[in-house]
Parts: C-alpha cells; structure tokens; sequence
C-alpha cells in the first residue's frame, strides 16, 4: 500500500493530518487503488477537492494537476473546467457530505442533469465534522452531535424513505454507488466504474469520523468499537432497511447512456459553425 | 474601421470576443441580460462556449474552473447578482486567476429598480469578497466606445497580473445606443491602443514567487505540471498552509503586484485644470457625460471650473486629487460613495461636497447652478433628504 502512495501521492502530503484512525485514510486510500487498478497515471487525473475533512486531508495530495474549490463550489468550477480538459482526462472531486449534499447541492444537481464527466466521491463522516461535529442531512436521526444534544431531529436525505442519490439519478447522473470503507474492495470496484464513466457519477463513501461522531454519538474513543459500530450498520446490498443499515451497492448504472456535456456542447458549438444553426445533438 | 450604431452591450460582447472570450457563463438580470445574449449567439460562432448557470455565484466558479482550465472567460451581471460574486472573486483573487466580470449598475439597494443607471456598487467592486489582503482593479466606461475598449483592456489586465478584473458599467452605458467604431484589422486595433496577451501555461509545479511580478503565467491544469491552485494560503509549491509567514509572503503579492504596476491600470480625464480652477466636479460612467458638458458651459462662461473622471476606479487615484480646491462629486446614488475616497485623498484646506440622485442623470444646468453657488462660497441648496452629511 506505501506503494499507492508513493506513485500517487506527494511526499510532503504523506502521511495527511487526520486525526489518528480516521476512516479518511482508507476512503482516500479507496480511491488510489481504483485509479492504480485502471492503470492511470499521474497525468491522467485531475483532481480537485472541496472544503473540510475530506477536501482539506487530500487537497494537494495527488502528484498531478489539482485544484481546491470553496464550499461546496467545486462542482460549477469542473464544470467549467471540463469544457477546457481533453475528455480523456479523468476528473476526480474529493468532497465531504456537506460540501456536496448540502451547501453545494444546487450545482451538484445541475452537473447531474448536465451529465458533466466528472466523478465526485463523497466522503461521507455523517455530518460536519471538521467543525467540531454538527449534525447534516446524512447523520442518522437520533444521533448526538455538538448541534443536536438531544439527538438529530431535522429530516435527513439517507432515511425515512429518502435517498439523496436516487435525487441525484432523477436529476440526470449516470452513475450512482454508495459504499462504506469497510468493505474491502467493492468500494474500489464501484469507484472503477465511475471513474470509468464518461459521464457524472458520485459515489458516497461512507466512513468514521472517530474524534467527533464516535465520541458524540456513539459515545467512545475505542476505535474497535467504533469501527464495530460501523461494521455492523454496513449491508451488503441495497435491500436492507436504510433506517438501520447503510445499504451499499451500485444504485445507478446508466454510464454512456446519456450525452456528455462537454461533449455535447462541442458538437454543439461545431453544428453552428457550419452554419447547421439549429444545433441539435443526436 | 467598421462604423455601427449599437448598445454597450453589443460594445462589451465584441470586444470579449476581440479579446479571445471562448467561456461566459452568465445568469439573466436587467440590465446585463443583452450581454449573455449577444455572447449566446457570438460565442459557438467563434468556437467559444456559452452556459447558463444555476446562479451567479455558479456563473463565476464556471468561469474560474474554465479558466484554470486555460479558456478566457467571462460574465456579467447587475447588483443582486453582482453580490452572489463574493464567493468566487475572492477565490478568483486568492487563486490568481484571470477572469473578466462585467457589472451593469442598476438602482438599489437590492432588486431597487432594474431599468435605470445607479452607482451603487463603487465599494463593493473594491471589496466584492472578504477576509482583505487584497487589490482590486476595476475600470469604469462612460460610453459605448468606451465600454468596447475597457472590456479588452480588461482582458488584457487580468492576463497580465493573473487577476479578476472588473468593468463597473451603469444601465445607460450598456443599454444606451451609440456610434461604436470597431476595428477590422490587427493594425487599427492596435492603433487604439489595444492589446491581447494570449493565455500562457505556468510550468509548475512551484507556485508564484512571493514577489510583486506580473507577466508569471496563471497556473493552468491539465498539463500535468503537477500545478496546485487553491484558495487555500499557498507554500512556494501551491501547497496549503496554517503558516502565518507564508500567508504574509501571499497577501503582499496580491497587493502589490497590482500597487506596483499602477502606471498600467491608471487612467482618467481631467479637464481644464492647468490653471488651477476653484471648482472641480468629480465623476466616473455616465454621469460624467453631463459633468463635462457642464465643465464646458461654465468655462464658456469665464467661470473657474475644472474636472476630473476616474477611468480606472481601483486602486483608487489619490494623485488626481491633489489640487487644494472645492471639489463638487456627482453621483447616481443617495448616500456618497465616491465622494468619501475624493474626502479622503483631497489636499488639506480643500472643501468636497456632493450631488447625488440616481435612476435619472444631473442636468448640466443643476450642476451650473451648484458650480455658482460654491464659487460664491455660499451653502448648497438642498432638499431634505438629499443630504451632504456621509
Ligand atoms: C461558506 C462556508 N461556510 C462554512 C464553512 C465552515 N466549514 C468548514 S469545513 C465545514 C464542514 C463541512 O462538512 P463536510 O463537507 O461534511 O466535510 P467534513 O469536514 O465533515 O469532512 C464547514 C461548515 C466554510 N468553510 N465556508
Ligand atoms: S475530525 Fe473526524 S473526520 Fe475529521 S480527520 Fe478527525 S476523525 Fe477524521
Ligand atoms: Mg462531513
């Protein structure tokens, strides 16, 4: 594994500084191996990130081109980004729950219905943990955060029927996965195919935030039994109860069937030059 | 030459497009609607892309990720969406990343009155994000020849100090109709005194030096240069840091990287001031038409009247101002705004008053009657709630 991280990542960057048994480092490490197994080199990702845990422990990591956005903005930057990359460059956002399911969730739906190539891996803690531990629209209701003492109230997006990703698939992503960093190598095979994906994919990557979650809501500094807290609430397929369980899996696979937007906007942009004038794409 | 008769939003479209604009992404508001739609149908003509955003706030983070990208881009708006830039300016600035943002100034504060000229934005153009440490470059057209010219030059600026740069225009300056002569030849382009500076690649991976040059080429991603461009305070690698020297080293190339180069961002009218008259009127954009109209009638009077119309409004031009005189500041808004920076850099022993409306210009004849009252050192007439206090 050092091996993962001395092709990809700079050396003054490893190890992050997240906090001592963090999930973080095996999120991060989730997508280092995807991108290994695909056999992309340094040149072939680009990869940008958002604001807090996730977007701070892996800004700067990636040996090649990289970028940070603000809060939750980094998806109408590689929007506008994209339309400058060669398509075959891959385009990778490392993003917290927040950053993209909430204060950027607005131009996260509309990358989805643009169908923008991009792969965006959320890394879900449960909530807004580099400040302190707040309660977001993916904490399970009832937990305790420094926000919600008596337990989580608000209606979240992951339970009571609701799903932030099929919001997503409705709103045009072609690629849709959530996994927890617990199991092993699907997470990477997901990842694969998004990456893949010439189109916009998110992947929700579930892990522990073990210095803020653990200790607010599950009530422990034991890493063993955090992460058996973890362990435990992670099924293995899509049809457990998401009030109790993480359901895990690929919830929406439609890569290629749909125009990709920079794709689309060129051919777009060609049609007119020669005079088509209408510039419909096929 | 090509001789048309055309608005300023047609003015600013073409010289996007002059300027090698191949990215706008805008979001509809009167009165800087007709830009987005010039740009939606000059762009895909060019080979350029024009998006609608979800926002504004989107508009300009599209903006600034094609351009990290390496496309030259755009946008432009009126005040409520002027104020949703705050988060990507600042980005943009910190960053140091080209980009050109066009604000049309309508009436406010907030959705006010959309179809009439306002100054209201003259400080939030210097400060449209937070947090300080750093300089500002905005450049205010008083016309449609003129916005044609800034808007290139703006393109050349931000080229060139790596940096947004802003075209504070008003309603009547985009809207308005005017003679607009466009080049047709490299050589009459350049005989206005126009420039393009193309898009160069930094090599990376290390980040700008911590000095005050310009000419550095702006990060660009996809080269795999290993180039790192954040908002976060930069190490000499573009890496993030907590390190309060590093952020110091930061915020003074941000500074004076643009405080050193004035003599490429300063310009201004000045009119009658050789023989240092009593009055000066003071004024930028529109309302600057009329001043100069009424500058001209009172000289034609024998009366001691000057002016002066900042071009480039920040950095502000302290050294316009260095005249002892009484200086008359007019304005398109109620409460003053250019007036306090004209307070401020005035010569000690200089008086400055206002004049201030907006959504309807001066006439040159209430400004005579100003100019009379103060070179008889008697008190401005003032209705209520027109006050002189700021
Ligand atoms: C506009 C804005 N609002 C608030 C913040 C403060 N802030 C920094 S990190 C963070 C938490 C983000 O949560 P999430 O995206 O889930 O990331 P995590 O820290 O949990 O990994 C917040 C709210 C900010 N940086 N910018
Ligand atoms: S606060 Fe939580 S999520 Fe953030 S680095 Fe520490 S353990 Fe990880
Ligand atoms: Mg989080």
């Amino acid at each position: 594994m050092s091996d993962l991280l001395e092709k990809y990542v700079r050396p003054e960057k490893n190890p992050g500084t997240a906090c001592k048994g963090c999930g973080l480092r095996l999120a991060h490490r989730k997508v280092l191996e995807a991108i290994d197994e695909l056999g992309l080199a340094q040149g072939d990702v680009v990869w940008g990130t958002g604001i807090g845990c996730s977007g701070r422990q892996t800004f700067v990591t990636w040996k090649g081109d990289t970028f940070a956005g603000t809060h939750g903005r980094v998806y109408a930057m590689a929007t506008g980004l994209r339309l400058a990359l060669p398509p075959e460059k891959r385009l990778i956002l490392t993003v917290g729950d927040g950053d993209a399911f909430t204060i950027g969730f607005l131009h996260l739906l509309n990358a989805a219905r643009r169908n923008v190539d991009m792969t965006v891996v959320v890394f879900d803690n449960l909530g807004y943990q580099s400040t302190g531990g707040q309660y977001g629209v993916t904490t399970p209701l009832g937990s305790k955060t420094d926000s919600s003492p008596y337990g989580a109230w608000e209606p979240n997006w992951t339970q009571g029927g609701f799903d932030v990703l099929r919001i997503l698939k409705e709103s045009g992503a072609t690629f849709l996965a959530r996994h927890t960093v617990l199991q092993g190598h699907e997470p990477v095979e997901s990842l694969k195919k998004a990456i893949q994906n010439r189109g916009f994919s998110v992947v929700q990557l579930i892990y522990p935030c073990v210095t803020h979650y653990g200790v607010q809501a599950l009530g422990t500094r034991d890493l063993a039994k955090i992460y058996d807290w973890f362990r435990e609430r992670t099924a293995d397929d899509l049809s457990a109860d998401a009030n109790t369980h993480f359901t895990t899996g690929i919830t929406h696979d439609a890569s290629g069937s749909r125009v990709e937007f920079a794709a689309g906007l060129r051919q777009f942009v060609a049609s007119v030059q020669k005079g088509v004038g209408n510039g419909e794409t096929d | 030459m090509k001789r048309t008769f055309d608005t300023g939003n047609a003015a600013i479209t073409e010289a996007a497009i002059r300027a090698g604009c191949n990215l706008f992404a805008g979001y509809p508001i009167t009165p800087a609607t007709e830009i987005a739609e010039n740009m939606s149908r000059r762009l895909p003509q060019v080979g350029g892309y024009y998006l609608q955003a979800e926002d504004e706030n989107a508009a300009l983070h599209i903006c600034n990720g094609g351009s990290i990208g390496g496309l030259k881009a755009m946008t432009a708006t009126s005040g409520p969406g002027f104020i949703l830039f705050a988060d990507a300016f600042g980005w943009a600035v910190s960053s140091e990343v080209p980009v050109v943002i066009v604000n049309s100034q309508r009436v406010g504060p907030v959705s006010g009155i959309t179809g009439a000229p306002g100054q209201g934005e003259f400080y939030l153009s210097r400060y449209l994000t937070h947090g300080g440490n750093f300089e500002t470059i905005v450049l205010a057209p008083s016309s449609v020849q003129e916005a044609y010219r800034l808007t290139v030059r703006a393109f050349y600026l931000a080229e060139r100090f790596r940096t947004p740069v802003i075209v504070l225009a008003d309603q009547m300056v985009t809207d308005g109709w005017e003679t607009l002569e466009l080049p047709e030849t490299d050589a009459e382009f350049l005989a206005m005194g126009l420039e393009v500076v193309p898009r160069r690649i930094h090599p990376g991976p290390e980040f700008y030096p911590a000095t005050d040059d310009i000419d550095v080429p702006p990060v660009v991603l996809g080269h795999n240069t290993g180039a790192a461009c954040s908002d976060w305070t930069p190490t000499d690698r573009g890496h993030d840091t907590e390190d309060i020297t590093w952020q110091h080293k930061h915020a003074w190339r941000l500074i004076h990287k643009i405080l050193n180069h004035r003599d490429l961002i300063d310009e201004a009218d000045q009119w009658y001031l050789d023989d240092d008259p009593e009055v000066i009127l003071v004024a930028y954009g529109t309302p600057s038409r009329v001043v100069q109209n009424a500058v001209n009638a009172a000289r034609r009077d024998g009366l001691s009247v000057g002016g002066i119309r900042p071009i480039s409004l920040w950095p502000f031009q302290d050294h316009l101002f260095k005249r002892r005189a009484i200086y008359l500041v007019v304005e398109l808004n109620w409460d003053g705004q250019l007036v306090r920076e004209v307070q401020r850099a005035a010569a000690d022993g200089s008086q400055v008053h206002f004049w201030g409306r907006c959504g309807e210009l001066p006439t040159s004849a209430e400004l005579l009657e100003d100019i009379t009252t103060l070179l008889k050192h008697e008190p401005l007439a003032r209705d209520g709630w027109r006050t002189e206090k700021w």
